[in-house]
C-alpha cells in the first residue's frame, strides 16, 4: 500500500456529517490515515454557506464564505466527504466575491485545494486500491455536484471496484438527480419525492444491499426515503464503506 | 420606420458601456478528419447518408437500369401522375422517359393544387447534393420552382456528378453575396413524430424521396 | 397564452395525478434524450462546434444594435416591410393592421413559441381571421383548445386515441387508431387551407444579418409551405434571433436538430430572402417581419444577456428531472423548463413567477446539454438572489437565513446547539429517525423521514478522541 508520508491534509468536515453523521467524518479520517496522511481538523469551522448560497441568500453565504476562507487559508490540502460542499467552494465563492477582489484571489487560492475524499485519494494520492474489505452488493448514485460540478465519476467507482467483498453494480440513471437539491427538498416536497421514488426504483433494480455516494444531502434524502417505506436496501455513504467501519464513532 | 429606429434606440441603450466593442471573428469548429476530397468520395458519402435518412438512390446508365428500376419504384408507391417544372428540360425528358414503365399521366402543377390530388411524384433537377448531411438543396435561382418537392407523395431529384459538395458551408458559399429568394435544404422525406413519437413519413410534402444519378 | 406561473405547485400536482401524462412524459423525453446522445456520440466535433455556436450567439448579442441594423436594412432592400413591436399588445395590433390591410380571412401558420409568447392567433381571431395551425401537433392542440406542453412536441399530452376522438368530433373523421391514417387525414384536411391561405405566418429559427435572411427549421414541410404559397408572408421573431452571417448557419445548425430531435439535420431548412422576384416561379409577394422586443432589451442590459444566446432546442428541458416529473403545462407558460424557467422572470417579472427559479435542484444536467454553453443553474441562483434583494422571500425564509447565519458564525455557538440538539435527539428519537418536522420543514417527512442529530457532534468527539481540550477552536 502507497504511503504518502508527510501530506498533511485539513478535514473539512461540513456542517451535516458534524451534526448528523459523526461516523463518515471518522471514516474519512481513517481512510486518509491508512495512507500516511496527516489529518487535522480545524475545529472553528463550521459550515461553508451553500444552503444560504443556493436559495439566493447571497448576504449570509457571503458571510460563512468569509469564515470558511479565514479557517482554511494556508491549508494545504482541504478534503472532504461531500461533492456538493467541495463544489461549492471550488466554483460558487469565486461568484461570490466577483466584485471584491481581495477576497477573490483568496477564493481562487483556497478553491484549487479543495478536493473530494475519492478525488484526492485517486487523483492526489494516486491509490488504486483502498485496502479494506466490506461485504456486499454495492451500487453507486453519482451526486450532481460531484459528477457535473467537479467532473468526478470514475474515482469512487476504481476505489469501489477495488474493495475485497464488494460486488459492484451500476445502476441506470446512476447520475440523475436524487431530488434532494437542499431548500428544493422543503419548498417542493411533492416534486423531491418524486424524483427519490424514481432513483429508489432504479436502485431497486439492481438487487444492491447497499447504495453509496459521495454526498451527504443525497445519502439523507434517499436514506430517509428507503427508511420510511421499509425497502430491502442501505445508503452508506462512501467514506464508510472505503474504511469498512460502517456507522463507527469512537 | 419610427418604431424601428426606436427599438434600435433601446438596443443600443442597452449595451451602452459594453466591454466587446469590435467583433472578433468566431471560433470555427474543424473539419471532421476524413471529409472527402474527391468527387467520387462525395457521392459515396451522400448515397450513404442519404439512404440511412431512407432515401433511394439510383445511379448507373439510365436507358437500362436507372429509368426502369424509377419506374417500378413509382408504380409500387401507387403513382399515378408525373409533374415536372416547366423550365427544367431535364426533369422533362425524365419523365418522358418513364411513361412507357406507367401508367403514368404527365400532369402541370395546377393539378396537384387541389384538396385529394392524385398520387403524384414531382420530378426536379437538383441544384447542388451536400455530401456530409445527405442533403439536397434546391433554390428559386432561375426561375427553378419548389413544387415538387413541396407537396408531391414522392420526390424525384435528378443529380449530376458536378453538383456534389462537401458541407453546407460549400453550399452557402457557392449561393452567397446575393442569395436567392429562397434555399431550401431537403433531408430526408417530409416526417413528424407528433402523435406518440410515432415517426410517420409524408405528412405535407412527401413521403419518400429519390435522387437519381444516371450516367450518359 | 395567459401566464400561470403562480400556480407552479398546484399545476405540478395536477400532473402527477395524470397518469396518461406521466407515461406520455417518461416517454417523450427518455427518447428525445436517447436520441440526442446518440447524434452527439455520432459527430466528433460537437464539443468544438458548442464552443463556436456559443461564441457566434455571444457576438451576435454583444452587437446586436449593429446587427439588428443590418439586418432590416437587408431585409427592406430586398422587399420585406419590416416593423418593430415593444411588447405583446403591439405585436397583435401589428399582426392585426397587416392582416387587415393585406386582406387575409383565412391564416396558415408554421410553429412559433414566439407567437405563442404574445398571443398572436388570439388577436388574428378577433378580427375574424380564421388562423389554423399547421404542424401536426399543434393542430391537435388547436382543436383540442389547449396550450403546447413541450417547444418541440407540443402534444405529446396526447395519445392516438384522444387525437382520433379530437378529429372525430371536431372534424368529422372516422374514429381510426392508426398514427399513419391519423397523419392522412391531417395532411387531406390542411392541404386545402394551404392552397386558400392568403397569409402565412411563421416565427424563425434565425434571422441572417449580412442577408436578412429568415431561416424556418421544420420536418414536415409546413414551414416552406407557409412561406412559399400564400401571397402574403408574415414573420414574427424576438430581437435575439439574429446572427450576425448566413455562413454562421452550419455551425448552428448541426448543433440544433441534433440538441431537439437527435437529427443530424431536420428534413427541411429554409432560407427565405426577401419577396418574390422578377422572374420566380413562386413565393410570397409581400413579406411582413414583425421583430419583438418584450423585455428582451432589458435582458440584454442586464446579467442574463446569455439567456438570449438559446437557440430553442429544448434540449434543457428534456433534461431536466423536474420538467420529466411535473410536464410542460405546470410552468404555466410558452417557455417550461430550465429555459423557462429564467426566461419566465425576465419577461413576466419576478413576482409574478417567484415559483420558477426555485423550481429546480441544482443539479446542473441543463447546463450540461446547452448546445450555446448558457450557465442556466448558475441564473437560477442569481435570480434567486435577487429574490431577496426585492424583498420578495417569505419573512421566514429570511428570519430562518439569519439565524443559520447567527448560528454559524462561531463554531462555539454552533457546537452549543449541536450538544442540546443532540440530548434532544437522545431522548426523543431513540431509532436516530425524525418521522415528523415541525412548520417549513414538514414537507421533507410527508412521504420520508430526517435524520436526527447524532448524541454528540463529530466535532466534540473528536476532540475527546484526540485528547484537544474542550472549546478549543
Amino acid at each position: 500500500m502507497a504511503q504518502k508520508r508527510g501530506i498533511s491534509v485539513s478535514l473539512f468536515s461540513t456542517c451535516l456529517a458534524d451534526t448528523f453523521f459523526p461516523s463518515v467524518c471518522f471514516a474519512t479520517v481513517a481512510v486518509l490515515e491508512r495512507f500516511g496522511v496527516d489529518v487535522r481538523v480545524p475545529l472553528s469551522q463550521t459550515c461553508c454557506g451553500q444552503p444560504a448560497f443556493n436559495s439566493g441568500n447571497r448576504k449570509e453565504a457571503r458571510r460563512m464564505a468569509a469564515k470558511f476562507l479565514s479557517v482554511f487559508q494556508g491549508e494545504e490540502h482541504i478534503v472532504t466527504p461531500s461533492g456538493s460542499c467541495a463544489a461549492m467552494v471550488k466554483h460558487e465563492y469565486p461568484v461570490l466575491f466577483r466584485d471584491e477582489p481581495r477576497m477573490l484571489s483568496l477564493a481562487y487560492h483556497v478553491a484549487g485545494r479543495v478536493f473530494e475524499l475519492s478525488q484526492f485519494l485517486v487523483d492526489v494520492l494516486g491509490v488504486d486500491d483502498p485496502g479494506s474489505t466490506y461485504r456486499g452488493k454495492v451500487t453507486y448514485h453519482d451526486s450532481c455536484h460531484l459528477k457535473r460540478g467537479l467532473g468526478v465519476a470514475d474515482a469512487p467507482r476504481t476505489l469501489l471496484k477495488a474493495i475485497r467483498g464488494v460486488e459492484f453494480v451500476e445502476m441506470e440513471e446512476s447520475d440523475r438527480c436524487c431530488g434532494f437539491g437542499g431548500v428544493f427538498s422543503v419548498k417542493y416536497p411533492h416534486i423531491s419525492c418524486r424524483m427519490a421514488d424514481r432513483k429508489i426504483e432504479r436502485i431497486l433494480e439492481t438487487g444492491a444491499q447497499v447504495v453509496t455516494s459521495g454526498d451527504i444531502g443525497c445519502l439523507m434524502n434517499i436514506g430517509g426515503t428507503i427508511s420510511r417505506s421499509g425497502y430491502p436496501v442501505r445508503a452508506v455513504h462512501i467514506a464508510e464503506i472505503l474504511a469498512g467501519s460502517e456507522g463507527a464513532v469512537p | 420606420m419610427r418604431q424601428t429606429a426606436e427599438l434600435l434606440d433601446r438596443v443600443r441603450a442597452a449595451l451602452r458601456g459594453r466591454t466587446v466593442a469590435e467583433p472578433g471573428l468566431p471560433y470555427v469548429a474543424p473539419r471532421e478528419p476524413g471529409a472527402p476530397g474527391s468527387a467520387q468520395g462525395r457521392i459515396d458519402l451522400f448515397r450513404r447518408k442519404f439512404e440511412a435518412l431512407g432515401g433511394t438512390f439510383l445511379a448507373g446508365p439510365a436507358a437500362e437500369s436507372v429509368i426502369p428500376a424509377l419506374g417500378e419504384l413509382l408504380r409500387a408507391e401507387g403513382v399515378t401522375a408525373l409533374f415536372f417544372p416547366e423550365e427544367d428540360p431535364a426533369s422533362r425528358s425524365l419523365a418522358d422517359a418513364l411513361v412507357p414503365f406507367g401508367p403514368f399521366l404527365l400532369v402541370s402543377p395546377a393539378d396537384i393544387r387541389q384538396a385529394e390530388p392524385p398520387v403524384s411524384a414531382g420530378i426536379q433537377s437538383a441544384e447542388f447534393a451536400i455530401a456530409e448531411s445527405g442533403t439536397i438543396v434546391q433554390t428559386s435561382r432561375g426561375g427553378t420552382s419548389l413544387w415538387p418537392g413541396l407537396a408531391s407523395d414522392v420526390h424525384v431529384c435528378l443529380l449530376s456528378p458536378d453538383r456534389f459538395l462537401d458541407g453546407m458551408e460549400d453550399c452557402l458559399e457557392a449561393l452567397s453575396g446575393d442569395p436567392p429568394r429562397s434555399i431550401s435544404l431537403i433531408t430526408g422525406p417530409s416526417r413528424t413524430a407528433d402523435i406518440e413519437l410515432t415517426l410517420t413519413m409524408g405528412v405535407h410534402g412527401p413521403r419518400r424521396v429519390i435522387a437519381v444519378l444516371p450516367s450518359s | 397564452m395567459e401566464p400561470r406561473v403562480r400556480h407552479f405547485v398546484r399545476n405540478s400536482e395536477k400532473a402527477f395525478a395524470d397518469r396518461q401524462l406521466q407515461v406520455a412524459l417518461s416517454r417523450t423525453t427518455a427518447k428525445f434524450l436517447e436520441n440526442r446522445a446518440a447524434a452527439v456520440a455520432e459527430f466528433p466535433r460537437f464539443e468544438g462546434a458548442r464552443e463556436s455556436a456559443s461564441r457566434i450567439r455571444q457576438e451576435a448579442l454583444d452587437n446586436l444594435d449593429a446587427h439588428l441594423a443590418r439586418f432590416i436594412t437587408e431585409a427592406r432592400k430586398r422587399g420585406a416591410v419590416v416593423h418593430a413591436a415593444r411588447d405583446g399588445p403591439e405585436a397583435r395590433e401589428i399582426a392585426a393592421r397587416i392582416a387587415k390591410e393585406e386582406g387575409v380571412s383565412l391564416a396558415v401558420k408554421s410553429k412559433s413559441m414566439i407567437a405563442e409568447e404574445v398571443g398572436l392567433n388570439g388577436a388574428l381571431e378577433a378580427d375574424g381571421v380564421e388562423v389554423v395551425e399547421t404542424d401536426l401537433g399543434e393542430y391537435i392542440i388547436q382543436l383540442a383548445g389547449e396550450p403546447p406542453s413541450h417547444i418541440i412536441a407540443p402534444a405529446i399530452h396526447k395519445t392516438r386515441e384522444d387525437v382520433s376522438r379530437l378529429f372525430e368530433e371536431k372534424l368529422g373523421e372516422p374514429y381510426t387508431e392508426e398514427i399513419p391514417a391519423l397523419t392522412r387525414i391531417a395532411r387531406r384536411r390542411l392541404r386545402d387551407k394551404f392552397f386558400s391561405a392568403q397569409m402565412g405566418i411563421s416565427g424563425a429559427n434565425f434571422l441572417c444579418a449580412d442577408t436578412g435572411s429568415v431561416v424556418l427549421v421544420t420536418n414536415e414541410g409546413n414551414g416552406r409551405m407557409v412561406a412559399t404559397l400564400p401571397r402574403v408572408h408574415m414573420v414574427i421573431a424576438g430581437i435575439d434571433k439574429v446572427i450576425p452571417r448566413l455562413a454562421d448557419l452550419p455551425v448552428l445548425l448541426s448543433l440544433l436538430p441534433r440538441s431537439a430531435t437527435g437529427q443530424a439535420l431536420s428534413s427541411y431548412v429554409s432560407v427565405l430572402t426577401g419577396t418574390k422576384r422578377a422572374g420566380d416561379a413562386e413565393g410570397p409577394e409581400r413579406l411582413h417581419i414583425i421583430l419583438l422586443d418584450n423585455g428582451r432589451t432589458g435582458i440584454l442590459q442586464g446579467k442574463y444577456r446569455e439567456i438570449l444566446k438559446c437557440i430553442r432546442c429544448g434540449a434543457c428541458i428534456n433534461v431536466c428531472p423536474v420538467f420529466q416529473s411535473v410536464g410542460g403545462h405546470a410552468y404555466g407558460w410558452v417557455y417550461p423548463g430550465p429555459v423557462g424557467s429564467v426566461l419566465a422572470p425576465l419577461i413576466l417579472g419576478l413576482p409574478e413567477s417567484s415559483p420558477l427559479p426555485n423550481a429546480s435542484t441544482l443539479c446542473g444536467a441543463c447546463g450540461e446539454v446547452c448546445p450555446v454553453k448558457i450557465p442556466i443553474p448558475g441564473m437560477l441562483v442569481e435570480l434567486r438572489g435577487d429574490e431577496r434583494e426585492q424583498g420578495l422571500k417569505t419573512p421566514a425564509e429570511v428570519l430562518g437565513m439569519k439565524a443559520y447565519a447567527s448560528v454559524m458564525s462561531r463554531a462555539g455557538i454552533l457546537e452549543a446547539f449541536q450538544r442540546v440538539a443532540g440530548v434532544v435527539s437522545a431522548l426523543l428519537f431513540k431509532e436516530r429517525k425524525i418521522e415528523r418536522l415541525p412548520f417549513a420543514f414538514s414537507g421533507w417527512t410527508e412521504r420520508r423521514d430526517f435524520p436526527a442529530p447524532a448524541p454528540q457532534p463529530f466535532r466534540k468527539l473528536w476532540k475527546r478522541q484526540r485528547g484537544i481540550r474542550p472549546w478549543t477552536r
